[in-house]
């Protein structure tokens, strides 16, 4: 069994189980899995995770869907309005001769609607505190490599 | 004549996001109808409580569409909804905690019940098993397993949501693997 093979179509396995392979990489997996038994392993409890995804509530779309909107109609006037202050401030800044560095100015004085991710604030309580947890965060892609290949030998191997 | 897209699948996020902030209130409930299953999987995947998991959901799309006129369009809209409903998940867990430290113990009662085995199919059974290990896995490594197997993201898209580089997503998922796969033995 080629290892290479392996590494390949262990990357796979989560969309051959959902049924999104093309021809080629679905006849590679087909044929993979029946013969290492390793990558089938694997293939089993991808297929049991994917079976026993949580079911979604089926008014939860309706529900979200009817506070959005009116919540919208609100967000359009203050979008409107943003759009309505900055071209105001724009104006009034010509007719009295100041220059602005950019329209963008405007924009951030509106405080509290616009939503920016803070990265590296997402996770509060770091995984590397969680007992037996390992922080994969501050790595070099080289060590990760290197862990990621050692990770499928040992699952591959079977030594655990 | 405004098309309802229940006729119309083939518009993209980003022509129902140009709508959106135009106002038109079908583009945004298509955008709802899209991604509502997976934010929700995400919710639950950090916080176990099917009400908690909807609030965040709610608030995680109110949060998005407030902001959708300065949605940039270097991530899919679908990453950048998972990684705000990641954030909220996660502020909402760490109100809880702060009103009853008893508030994860709590998550765990649910969790065990939702996943009552069903005593007939033992494929259900092995699934359902292989769900509650999995839900013992550390945050990182759950939502990285859930987030490509569940929906499918790219290593790169779980590294956005996660906070992470590709690289610690990839680490993370083929960890969790080897976790489970020893733990179901
Ligand atoms: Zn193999």
């Amino acid at each position: 069994m080629s290892s290479e093979n392996c590494a390949i179509v262990r990357e796979l396995i989560p969309e051959f189980v959902i049924n999104r392979l093309g021809e080629d990489e679905l006849g590679l997996v087909e044929s993979h899995i029946s013969d290492c038994f390793a990558c089938r392993e694997e293939f089993e409890l991808v297929e049991r995770i994917f079976a026993s995804r949580p079911e979604v509530p089926g008014n939860l779309e309706e529900s979200v869907t009817r506070v959005v909107i009116d919540d919208l109609k609100f967000s359009f006037y203050r979008w409107q309005w943003q759009a309505l202050s900055a071209a105001a401030i724009a104006a009034l800044a010509l007719g009295i001769g100041i220059s602005l560095d950019s329209p963008r100015n405007a924009a951030h004085n509106v405080p509290d609607f616009a939503y920016e991710v803070e990265e590296g604030d997402i996770w509060l309580t770091d995984d590397a505190l969680v007992a037996g947890a390992p922080s994969f965060d501050n790595l070099s892609d080289e060590t990760l490599a290197d862990l990621i290949e050692e990770l499928s030998v040992v699952t591959s191997g079977g030594t655990a | 004549m405004r098309k309802n897209e229940r006729e119309c699948p083939e518009l993209t996020d980003r022509e129902l996001i140009g709508r959106g902030v135009k106002g038109d209130e079908v583009a945004l409930g298509v955008l709802v109808r899209r991604h509502q299953a997976a934010a929700y999987r995400v919710a639950l995947s950090l916080m176990q409580g099917d009400d908690m998991a909807r609030d965040v959901v709610q608030d995680s799309f109110l949060k998005a569409f407030r902001a959708l006129d300065r949605f940039r369009g270097d991530a899919s809209f679908r990453t950048w909804l998972l990684t705000i409903t990641a954030n909220e998940a996660r502020g909402a867990l760490r109100r809880q905690a702060r009103r009853n430290e008893t508030a994860f113990e709590e998550a765990g009662v649910v969790r065990s019940e939702k996943m009552a085995p069903d005593e007939t199919a033992l494929v259900a059974l092995e699934a359902d098993r292989a769900r509650t290990m999995m839900e013992n896995l550390p945050e990182k490594q759950r939502l990285s397993l859930s987030l490509r197997i569940e929906e499918g993201l790219s290593f790169r898209e779980i590294g956005r949501v996660i906070g992470s580089s590709e690289g610690a997503a990839r680490a993370n998922y083929f960890h969790a693997i080897r976790r489970l796969r020893e733990l179901m033995k």
